[in-house]
């Protein structure tokens, strides 16, 4: 079939062209008009097109017979009977021009963030509307006659729940409810007052003459309009406010205004269109009761609606711990079932978002995974911000059709300036009265932000659109006003409330970070402040919070939370969580700043050079690598062990951690000075410090880390696995183990870390990167005496001894070169472990290679065995004089013997909790480990700290041995 | 408690000086005060277990200390006292009062170093003017009770607060130095970005209430 080969080729290039035609079409360029005739054209006009074919007749399918017809001389295989490829643009017309414009809309956005200067300017909704108008503009030019316009029915369906689900469930519920009287004001009477007075003043003006005479309409039609138009639009109240950062009490007052007054719009425009339909003089005084009655339950409907689907969604994220790939779709489904709910029994649907985002946020969040909550926070922006995208182009295309709005310059202006005023006025008073019963009353200042971020969008258009053109005479003029309107204040306000903020000085919003000590007193008000409450006999706002609360804690949250998810639901934990976390990235911060400085050490070489390493080391490297990725996957899948971790697991990952990072710090450094004791003392003290200070880090930075260090790790357990392939200890089936018990660790430790992650900028997580050569480095840094002290002894081995392995190298060359104490230590540990290394490692690197490939065994060996390592180191260097090697070979024997004894899960725990079992004596640490100390901020040696600490473990017992014991258990384990 | 005594009105006088309240809002207090302490004009510490909302608190026990702590009633030595009169009842509860803003900066000074005096002391329960580990450790014990957390949980949120007041206060310390406690300096430092006068507020009835609602 040499026809049907030939055209192949022919077909697709087609294809191509048609493909890339209606792509230029989306774009708005004339090939789109074509396109859309060419798609709508009828068979029968196809037919005149390619009478030649008359086999074609028989096929029903109008696009093919197009390629056809484009196809000319290359047609062939439609005789044949079967196509290979089909040109099926109605098929895909739909939603292919829906993805077009999404991705125009999206490429628009990052063209304008190209420039920076442009975005800080001006928000991102009006270039959004400009860019509407143009693309508009061009259609209509090309089609001569308008296509995409808004359709009200996308907007309330599609568009809008997403970004009111975005706001309902990012809402700061506690800023929210504090301030829920003010909002409720504002949104209630507000809207009320500004509907009725802008819909009577214009109807006042349109008596006066001051309209044209075409504007056929009363007051009944006034008000509906004044209804329409007077509703603060929380999707134009996002995207300017968020770009402006005022303080955070102003923000929820807009804010919440603007979701709030949906249902008070709603219900008006609903009375007074239906009021319009039935005509003025039909409507009886039972009518008006009903409006009145309307608003209650269209509000307090919608907002049950909202809560009862929260409490469904909460309820069934309980219980989703086996299907945790699709938790997050449950909270889209049921909040979009909400919406839809409410819509279906006309209450207010973004009432009925707002409230279930908001109530189910709490037990959502503690319920699902943290994969899970980042999904859906990820989801949750993406659809909001993309809707929002597409709803200002639309309005921008929108306003281009001319054929739907006649202008009325008396009743723009009109319009405008009594939206302005009303609004204006309303707040005055509203803030008057509320600054009777506010705490921190609403300033000047604050209430002139509060006029001037009324801004009306896309909701009033959408309403404005659908009113019966019928009933409602001046609608034409309506829609030009509401285009005008929301125009106006979406552009002109929103380009010039950057500025007037900044003018006014309006408080902008402080982003430091809450501190644990604030968490806890705030926590602590609370409570007095209910108490303080409860004696003074007077029930207000903290009682009932209190009560609240208490009935939360006592029965809510046992009925939607998870077990596990309740006990460890605190605030304060949530905050000390968090505050972990943030240490541990300003840890890397600094750590990034010290790389750089003065504190560049051997780490920094050792990163370069490492760079240059064997094949063997990348390939571990990326081995390593990719095992980590698994082992997180698969913990979270397992699902079952967060249940099965309790609170005081969780902490003792804590402890655990830092020990593991420490391993590279303490083992490498930390050589130790004659007496366990001390070393001891130091362990924790240096634990506690960097634990509280720095490290205790995410797993999530654990990690990253990790994979830094990775070099330097492998090195050192590569060469432990080979010293330890003598001793013949490789303990397959307690890797095992190990691993199993690590299953725990990124569930927890991940919780905050991502979420963390998400805020923190491009540039930490780069700094990230360098966390683990800059540990290094502090680490090296951190103790020189005890490097002094170790180089007494171990420097005499000559340079000699030093293989040709990458380590030795890098670790001998910064020494020498900057500190003159400072590269005994390294090259006494480089020959230390030179030795082995050369005689065992790099002859079987092959074999290790291999038990390294298994990815989640290898990564839960690699730090224990090199924490058992370079405790080894310590404990070799303690016992001075005695000949290295010797001794590097028997430690293994001996831990191996010890922890087949002890292979317990208590002295798990004690291992794990050790570096926080303070030494019995409370004394101040030797000069070493102050000298140590001196780097971080705030060590704090106090007995009672101590003591306190001391407490924390339930095996108060301690074994001197217990470093090389710990060591050790690890590595069995 | 029909027959309550009213106080009388050169009391009143006294007590709006010296508390800032109202007269009608002492009265409503002095209402309140005598159906706590069943018509006695002294108050104990068991009077507090007359109030049932006041149970489920978990600081509670600390709450009432305060209004029998001798620091708090503006006398001079630690420790507490056993009874309280209406006057010290006012003066523990004017703590709470709101501060106008058309008061003097400097009174508003006052009034919040007065609030966070209050706050101090009742961390800081020995009255050795440092809140140390320990007492920061009972604490957030007291306040994490209800959510059933171990022991250990309270501690190292201890320790790390502690760590983190140290921080705040101290900056970069010597290694030898020692953070002992956070004196009452520090926790101001602590508390600076706290709006205590914004937060630490009562709202105190004008008009009574209850006996409407009876």
């Amino acid at each position: 079939m040499p026809a049907a080969r030939l055209c192949l080729p022919v077909i697709t290039a087609l294809l191509l062209l048609c493909a890339l035609r209606a792509l230029l079409a989306s774009n708005g360029t004339s090939a789109l008009t074509e396109l859309l005739e060419e798609a709508e054209i009828t068979p029968s006009h196809q037919l005149t097109g390619i009478g030649s074919h008359p086999e074609l007749q028989t096929t029903s399918h109008p696009a093919k017979m197009q390629s056809a017809e484009d196809g000319g001389s290359a047609q062939g295989h439609d005789i044949v009977g079967f196509e290979m490829v089909k040109w099926q643009w109605v098929h895909v017309q739909g939603p292919f021009l829906i993805a077009v414009w999404i991705l125009v809309a999206s490429l628009a956005k990052i063209l304008f963030h190209l420039s920076s200067k442009v975005t800080t300017v001006v928000p991102e909704s009006c270039l959004l509307i400009f860019l509407g108008l143009g693309l508009g503009g061009i259609v209509l030019a090309a089609a001569k006659k308008p296509e995409y316009q808004l359709d009200p029915d996308t907007f309330f369906l599609f568009l809008l729940p997403p970004i009111v689900l975005d706001s309902g469930y990012f809402m700061p519920s506690r800023l929210f409810f504090d301030n829920f009287g003010a909002i409720l004001m504002y949104a209630a009477i507000g809207t009320l007052w500004n509907s009725f007075t802008t819909g009577t003043a214009l109807w006042g003006v349109k008596l006066a003459g001051l309209m044209d005479r075409k504007v056929e309409a009363g007051l009944l039609d006034f008000l509906l309009f004044g209804s329409l138009i007077s509703a603060v639009d929380p999707v134009a109240v996002i995207a300017v406010f968020e770009e402006v950062h005022v303080n955070e009490t102003l923000f929820i007052i807009v804010f919440g205004e603007s979701l709030l007054n949906d249902a008070v719009t709603v219900v008006l425009y609903k009375v007074f269109n239906s009021f319009a339909g039935i005509g003025s003089e039909n409507i009886q005084a039972l009518d008006y009761v009903k409006g009145v009655g309307s608003i209650f339950v269209v509000s307090l409907g919608g907002t049950a609606v909202g809560i009862v689907f929260a409490f469904v969604l909460a309820l069934i994220s309980r219980f989703t711990k086996r299907v945790r790939i699709i938790e997050p779709l449950f909270v889209f489904l049921i909040v979009y079932l909400a919406h839809l709910t409410a819509e279906m029994v006309s209450l207010s649907s973004i009432l009925a978002v707002t409230f279930c985002g908001l109530c189910c946020k709490k037990y959502v969040e503690a319920n699902i995974s943290q994969k899970s909550r980042t999904t859906v926070k990820y989801t949750m922006k993406t659809l909001a911000s993309s809707s929002e995208t597409i709803i200002f182009m639309l309005l921008g295309i929108s306003a281009v059709d001319t054929s739907k709005w006649t202008w009325d310059t008396g009743l723009v202006l009109f319009t405008l300036l009594f939206t302005f005023v009303f609004r204006a006025i309303g707040v005055i008073l509203q803030s008057w009265v509320l600054n009777h019963f506010r705490l921190v009353p609403l300033d000047r200042i604050d209430q002139v932000v509060m006029t001037y971020g009324g801004l009306r969008g896309a909701v009033a258009f959408a309403l404005v659109i659908l009113l019966n053109s019928q009933t409602i005479k001046a609608k034409d003029y309506f829609v030009a006003t509401t285009i005008t309107v929301i125009f106006f204040t979406v552009i002109i306000q929103g380009l010039t409330i950057k500025p007037l903020v900044k003018w006014l000085k309006v408080k902008r919003s402080d982003h430091h970070k809450p501190t644990l000590n604030e968490e806890l007193h705030e926590r602590a008000f609370d409570h007095i402040l209910a108490a303080v409450e409860d004696i003074v006999g007077h029930h207000g706002y903290h009682y009932w919070r209190d009560k609240w609360e208490h009935f939360d804690k006592k029965y809510l949250s046992q009925l939607l939370m998870r077990k596990s998810a309740y006990r460890i639901k605190d605030d304060i934990w949530d905050v000390y969580q968090k505050l972990n976390v943030r240490d541990a990235i300003s840890f890397v911060d600094q750590g990034g700043h010290m790389s750089s400085g003065k504190f560049a050490f051997a780490s920094m070489p050792s990163r370069t050079s490492f760079s240059e390493t064997s094949v063997t080391n990348l390939l571990r490297e990326s081995g390593s690598a990719v095992c980590l990725d698994l082992q997180v996957i698969d913990t979270v899948r397992s699902g079952r062990d967060r249940e099965d971790t309790v609170m005081h697991h969780v902490l003792r990952e804590n402890l655990y951690k830092p020990r593991r990072r420490y391993q590279g710090n303490y083992s490498r450094h930390f050589i130790a000075q004659g007496e366990q004791e001390r070393q001891e003392r130091e362990v924790f003290q240096r634990n506690m410090r960097s634990r509280l200070e720095s490290f205790k880090s995410t797993k999530h930075n654990v990690y990253s880390s990790k994979i830094k260090c990775r070099h330097k790790k492998e090195h050192k357990c590569q060469k432990r696995r080979n010293a330890e392939g003598i001793n013949g200890q490789v303990p397959n089936d307690k890797l095992q183990r190990n691993v199993s018990w690590q299953d725990t660790v990124p569930v927890f430790v991940e919780v905050d870390s991502e979420d963390e992650e998400k805020d923190k900028s491009t540039k930490v997580r780069e700094q990230e990167d360098d966390e683990g050569i800059t540990f290094m480095a502090k680490a090296a840094n951190e103790n020189p005496q005890e490097r002094k002290f170790s180089g007494n002894f171990e420097y005499p081995q000559s340079p000699s001894v030093i293989p040709p392995s990458p380590t030795c190298a890098e670790k001998e060359l910064p020494w020498k070169g900057n500190q003159g104490d400072l590269p005994a230590c390294v090259s006494s540990e480089t020959n230390k472990i030179v030795p082995v290394d050369l005689q065992y490692a790099w002859k079987q690197s092959t074999s290790s290679l291999e038990s390294l490939v298994s990815p989640p065994v290898s990564d839960a060996v690699f730090q224990p065995k090199a924490l058992d390592f370079m405790l080894e180191e310590c404990t070799v260097s303690a016992a001075l004089p005695v000949p290295r090697h010797p001794i590097h070979f028997q430690f293994p024997c001996t831990a191996g013997e010890r922890s087949t004894d002890e292979d317990t899960m208590e002295s798990i725990q004690q291992q794990e909790l050790q570096p926080l079992m303070s030494a019995e004596s409370d004394s101040r640490p030797v000069p070493s480990a102050g000298l140590v100390s001196t780097r971080w901020p705030a060590p704090f040696h106090r007995p009672s700290y101590v003591s306190a600490l001391r407490s924390l473990v339930t095996s108060t017992q301690y074994n001197i041995k217990q470093p090389e014991k710990s060591g050790n258990m690890q590595t069995n384990l | 408690m029909g027959s309550s005594p009213s106080l009388p009105a050169w009391e009143i006088r006294n007590l709006v000086h010296t508390t800032g309240f109202t007269s009608e809002q002492i009265e409503i207090l002095h209402r309140r005060f005598l159906h706590l302490t069943d018509g006695k004009p002294t108050m104990c510490r068991d009077c507090f277990d007359n109030i049932p909302d006041l149970e489920c608190n978990p600081i509670k026990s600390r709450i009432v200390n305060a209004f029998f702590d001798r620091r708090n009633l503006g006398l001079q030595s630690n420790g507490t006292v056993d009874e309280i009169t209406f006057e010290n009842f006012l003066t523990i509860l004017s703590f709470f009062q709101h501060m106008d803003e058309n008061h003097a900066k400097e009174d508003l000074e006052y009034y919040k170093m007065e609030k966070l005096q209050f706050l101090f002391r009742m961390y800081d329960t020995n009255g050795d003017g440092k809140i140390t580990l320990e007492e920061l450790r009972e604490i957030i014990d007291e306040l994490l009770s209800k959510t059933s957390n171990t022991e250990k949980t309270s501690s190292s949120i201890a320790d790390a607060a502690m760590m983190e007041a140290a921080n705040i206060c101290v900056g970069e310390m010597e290694p030898d130095q020692q953070y002992d406690g956070i004196t009452f300096n520090d926790f101001l430092k602590i508390m600076q970005d706290i709006k205590i006068e914004a937060k630490m507020h009562v709202r105190f009835l004008n008009m009574d209430t209850t006996a409407i609602c009876k």
